[in-house]
C-alpha cells in the first residue's frame, strides 16, 4: 500500500516537472529574444510600426523587412552593432523611447510638427501627404472632399497635417469641410473602410500610397493635389545626441558611397529620398582635418562597402520578391501565424500557471479574519475587475519607468505581459474560488473539526477538492476568455498571433490572415473546452 | 469515571442567552438522552461540548481533566491551545443530523481517513477495524460506494462507523434520525441500542421519546436554555414533576 502510494506521488511529481519543462520550452521557443542580450552599447533597438510598408513591415516568410530596416541593418553592420527590430504599438512610441525599451524610432517618422519632441537626424526622405480614393469616386481634387468622410491613421502625419498645431489654415479649413475625419489603427483597416464605403477617402504618406496602389491594383487612385509636404527623420530620445551623431554620420557615409541610393531604389523610393541635400560636404572635409584616424578607417571601410553593396542588392532582391503583391494562400498564412500561435500559447500557459495559485492566495486574503486584509483584497479585486486589462498592461510595462525611473530591459516586454495578465486573472479567479469555498456546506468543516483535522488539513483534504469541482464551469469560462484576451498583448507590442495577423494583413493588403487567426482561436478554444469538459467528467465520480 | 463534566455553562447568541447556567455530568458507560422543544438549547449544549461553539462562561472537563477553565477574576473562559484541544477531540465522536460525510471520499475512505491521518495509526489495523465496523452497521458490501450512492439511512450508518473508528470514549448524537424516513429510523436506533448494550457512553439529543425511554439510563428535559428536569426515564417521561415537562410531553402525545 505504502509502496504504491509513493509511486503515485513520484509519478505526479514527474508529470508536474514535465509540464513545467514543456512550458519553459514553449516560452523560449516562442520568444528567443526573451533571453537575448540586454539593451547595451552593442545593440541598436529600432522601434517601428510593423504594418507600415515599405518602411517597415512583415514579409511572407515572417521576417521584418523594409527600407528603414535595411538602412538600420547597414548602419549596424558598419558600426559593429547588433540590430534588434522591435515592432511597437504606434500610440505607445514615446513611452517606449523614453523608457529605453527602444533606442530610436526609425519608421517613416515624420519630423514636421514634432521638431521639439525628439533629437532628430537630418531628413532622409521627403514625403507628401496625398489622398487616395476609389477609382470610380467623384472626388478629383481636394475641394471635392467637402462633406465626405476621410480616414487617417491615428497619430499619423496626415492627421497632424489637418489638425496638428502646425497645420496650415487651408488644411484646417479643408478638414472643417469634411463630414468626419476618422482615425483608424492601421492602413489595412483604412482600406477595408474605403473598400466597403465606410469612408470616402484616405489621406496618407505618398510612399505608402504608392505601395498600396501598386499592390491593390487599379481599384484605387491618388489625387494629383497633395495635402502637405513633409520629411522623414530618425527620432532619438531627446538629448541622445551621441547616438544620433553616430547613426547620422554612418548614413552620410552610406550616401557618399551610394549604398543609400541603392537601398532606396530597391524599395522604389528613389523619388522621395533627400538625404543627399544634407550631407555636409564641408563637415566631411573638416572631419578629415580634425581627425586623421577617422578618415583612415573610412578609407578602409570604403573598400569593404563595395562588397557590402553587392550583398545588399542580393538581400533586397529577395525582399522585392517578398513584397511583390502576390497574396499568399491559406496554408502559408497559417504557417506564418504558427509563430504567433506559440507566443499566444506561452501567454496563455504562463498566465494560468501564475494566476491560479495567485488567485487562491488572494482568496485566502479576501477571506481572512482580519478586516484590514479583507479590505486590501477587496480593493485590489475591485480595481482589477473595474479597469480595462489593456490599461493594466500599459501600467505594468511603463509604470516602472514613469513611476520609479527604472530603465527597462529588453526582455521585460514579455514579463510585463505575463505579470499584467496574471494579476488581472488572479482577481477573477479569487472571486470564483471564494464562491466555490463558500459553497461547500458548513457541515463539512464541522465534521472535519470534530474528527480532529487541523485548519490546513481541513482545507487541503476536505474543502479544496470539493471547491475544485464546484468552480470548474466558471473557471472554464475564464480560461476561454483568456485565450481570446491574449490578443490584448498587442498593447505592449508583444507579437502574439493576432498582432501578427494584423501585420500580415497589412503587408499583404488582404483580410484573409485575420480570418485564419479567427479559425486558430476557435480551434484553440475548442481544445480548451474539450479538455475542461473531460476534467469535469472525471470529477463526476461523486456528487 | 466522569467522561464529561460541564459546570455553569453559559452561551449567548447576539445577546440572547441560549444556555443559562447548565451543569451536566456523564459517567462512563452511561446513556443520557436530552429532550426538549426546539430552541431549548439542547443542540447548542452538544455543540459546546464538542467545541463547535465557544462557551461564554463555565468550565468543561473530559475524563476528569480540565479543558475549558474560567479565569477567577474576570470570569472569562480560557480555551487550551489548538494542539491540546485536538488531543481532547479524540475523547469523543459526533454523529450529525445531516450525516456530513465527505462526498469525495468512498465509504471506506470516510471511515479510515481520520484514524490514519490524524491519529497516525497503522494502516492495516485501521482498515481491518473499519471493515469490521462497516459490517457491524450492515454495510460490508458498500465500502467502495460514494455517499451519493447511498440512502440517508445508509449514510448515517457510515457516519456512525466513522465516529466509532476513532475509538472515542463517548459518542454524541445530534438528532441522528430527524432527517430520515420512519422505516429507516428504526435501523439506526437499533444500531444505537446495540452500542448502548456494548456499554458505549452516549449523549443523545433526540425527539424519539419511546427510544429514549428504552435506551437511556438518564433523561434530561431542557427548556429555555435550562435543565428543567432530569432523572430515570420512567420518572421524567412517564411521571414528570415539572409543569413544562408535562406540557411538552403532552404535545407529543395524541
Amino acid at each position: 500500500m505504502k509502496e504504491s502510494n509513493k509511486g503515485k506521488v513520484q509519478r505526479r511529481m514527474l508529470l508536474l516537472a514535465a509540464v513545467l519543462l514543456a512550458g519553459i520550452f514553449v516560452w523560449f521557443g516562442s520568444d528567443g529574444t526573451a533571453v537575448q542580450a540586454e539593451n547595451d552599447d552593442s545593440t541598436l533597438i529600432v522601434g517601428f510600426d510593423a504594418s507600415f510598408p515599405p518602411y517597415g513591415y512583415q514579409d511572407e516568410s515572417g521576417e521584418y523587412v523594409g527600407f528603414d530596416l535595411d538602412l538600420a541593418q547597414e548602419v549596424c553592420k558598419r558600426n559593429g552593432w547588433k540590430l534588434v527590430k522591435q515592432p511597437i504599438d504606434w500610440d505607445s512610441k514615446d513611452m517606449e523611447l523614453n523608457s529605453g525599451s527602444i533606442d530610436c524610432i526609425w519608421n517613416g517618422f515624420t519630423m514636421n510638427g514634432r521638431e521639439e519632441e525628439y533629437t532628430w537626424s537630418v531628413p532622409y526622405v521627403d514625403n507628401s501627404q496625398v489622398v487616395i480614393v476609389k477609382a470610380d469616386s467623384a472626388i478629383h481634387k481636394l475641394s471635392d472632399m467637402a462633406g465626405k468622410i476621410v480616414a487617417v491613421q491615428a497619430d499619423s502625419s496626415a492627421l497632424a497635417a489637418f489638425t496638428g498645431e502646425d497645420a496650415t489654415d487651408e488644411n484646417k479649413a479643408l478638414c472643417e469641410s469634411f463630414q468626419d475625419l476618422q482615425q483608424v489603427g492601421d492602413y489595412n483597416s483604412a482600406f477595408m473602410n474605403l473598400e466597403s464605403g465606410m469612408v470616402d477617402a484616405i489621406c496618407m504618406d505618398i510612399g505608402v500610397a504608392k505601395y498600396q496602389i501598386e499592390s491593390r491594383g487599379d481599384a484605387f487612385r491618388m489625387l494629383e493635389e497633395s495635402v502637405s509636404s513633409e520629411q522623414y527623420g530618425i527620432g532619438f530620445k531627446k538629448g541622445n545626441d551621441t547616438l544620433r551623431d553616430t547613426v547620422q554620420n554612418t548614413l552620410f557615409a552610406m550616401s557618399e558611397d551610394k549604398t543609400f541610393e541603392t537601398i532606396a531604389k530597391e524599395w522604389g523610393l528613389t523619388d522621395c529620398i533627400c538625404l543627399k541635400e544634407y550631407v555636409p560636404a564641408l563637415l566631411v572635409e573638416e572631419g578629415d582635418m580634425e581627425d586623421d584616424e577617422k578618415s583612415q578607417t573610412s578609407y578602409v571601410e570604403e573598400g569593404e562597402e563595395i562588397v557590402q553593396g553587392e550583398k545588399v542588392q542580393e538581400d533586397t532582391a529577395n525582399n522585392t520578391e517578398g513584397k511583390s503583391a502576390s497574396k499568399s494562400d491559406f496554408l502559408s498564412i497559417a504557417k506564418q501565424l504558427g509563430k504567433g500561435m506559440l507566443a499566444t500559447l506561452s501567454i496563455f500557459f504562463f498566465t494560468l500557471l501564475f494566476s491560479l495559485p495567485l488567485g487562491l492566495l488572494l482568496t485566502f486574503v479576501r477571506m481572512s479574519k482580519y478586516k484590514v486584509l479583507q479590505w486590501i483584497a477587496r480593493i485590489y479585486i475591485s480595481i482589477m475587475r473595474g479597469t480595462p486589462l489593456m490599461l493594466q498592461l500599459l501600467v505594468v510595462f511603463f509604470g516602472p519607468y514613469y513611476l520609479l525611473k527604472m530603465n527597462l530591459s529588453y526582455s521585460y516586454r514579455f514579463y510585463a505581459v505575463i505579470i499584467g495578465f496574471s494579476l488581472n486573472y488572479a482577481a477573477y479567479f479569487a472571486e470564483i474560488f471564494r464562491s466555490g469555498i463558500e459553497g461547500v456546506p458548513l457541515g463539512q468543516r464541522e465534521a472535519a473539526s470534530v474528527l480532529g483535522y487541523s485548519r490546513m488539513q481541513t482545507f487541503t483534504k476536505i474543502i479544496f477538492p470539493q471547491m475544485v469541482k464546484r468552480v470548474m464551469p466558471p473557471v472554464t469560462n475564464e480560461v476561454i476568455t483568456l485565450v481570446k484576451d491574449t490578443s490584448l498583448a498587442f498593447a505592449l507590442a508583444y507579437t502574439e498571433m493576432f498582432t501578427l495577423a494584423k501585420q500580415i494583413a497589412a503587408a499583404q493588403t488582404s483580410i484573409l490572415p485575420l480570418f485564419v487567426a479567427g479559425l486558430f482561436y476557435y480551434i484553440f478554444n475548442f481544445v480548451v473546452a474539450f479538455v475542461m469538459e473531460a476534467v469535469e467528467k472525471k470529477l463526476n465520480y461523486y456528487r | 469515571m466522569k467522561v464529561l463534566e460541564m459546570n455553569h455553562v453559559k452561551k449567548r447568541f447576539d445577546g440572547k442567552e441560549v444556555l443559562k447556567d447548565i451543569s451536566l455530568t456523564i459517567e462512563e458507560g452511561e446513556v443520557v438522552s436530552i429532550i426538549g422543544p426546539s430552541g431549548s438549547g439542547k443542540s447548542t449544549l452538544l455543540r459546546c461540548a464538542t467545541f463547535l461553539e465557544q462557551m461564554d462562561g463555565g468550565t468543561l472537563s473530559y475524563s476528569e481533566h480540565p479543558v475549558v477553565v474560567e479565569d477567577e477574576e474576570t470570569k472569562k473562559v480560557i480555551y487550551p491551545p489548538k494542539k491540546e484541544l485536538r488531543e481532547v477531540l479524540m475523547d469523543f465522536g459526533l454523529v450529525f443530523q445531516n450525516f456530513n460525510l465527505f462526498p469525495h471520499y468512498s465509504v471506506l475512505k470516510n471511515v479510515v481517513d481520520a484514524p490514519i491521518c490524524i491519529q497516525k495509526r497503522e494502516k492495516e489495523e485501521v482498515y481491518e477495524e473499519a471493515r469490521e465496523l462497516l459490517a457491524k452497521v450492515g454495510l460490508a458490501d458498500k465500502e467502495n460506494a460514494y455517499p451519493y450512492e447511498l440512502s440517508g439511512g445508509q449514510q448515517q450508518r457510515v457516519a456512525i462507523a466513522r465516529a466509532l473508528a476513532m475509538n472515542p470514549k463517548m459518542l454524541y448524537f445530534d438528532e441522528p434520525t430527524s432527517a430520515l424516513d420512519p422505516e429507516i429510523t428504526a435501523g439506526i436506533l437499533k444500531i444505537m441500542k446495540q452500542l448502548a448494550e456494548d456499554n458505549m457512553t452516549m449523549a443523545i439529543v433526540t425527539h424519539e421519546i419511546d427510544f429514549a425511554r428504552v435506551v437511556s439510563d438518564r433523561v434530561i428535559f431542557m427548556d429555555d436554555g435550562m435543565i428543567v428536569e432530569e432523572g430515570k426515564p420512567e420518572d421524567v417521561i412517564d411521571n414528570p414533576k415539572n409543569e413544562r415537562t408535562k406540557a411538552f410531553l403532552k404535545k407529543l402525545s395524541y
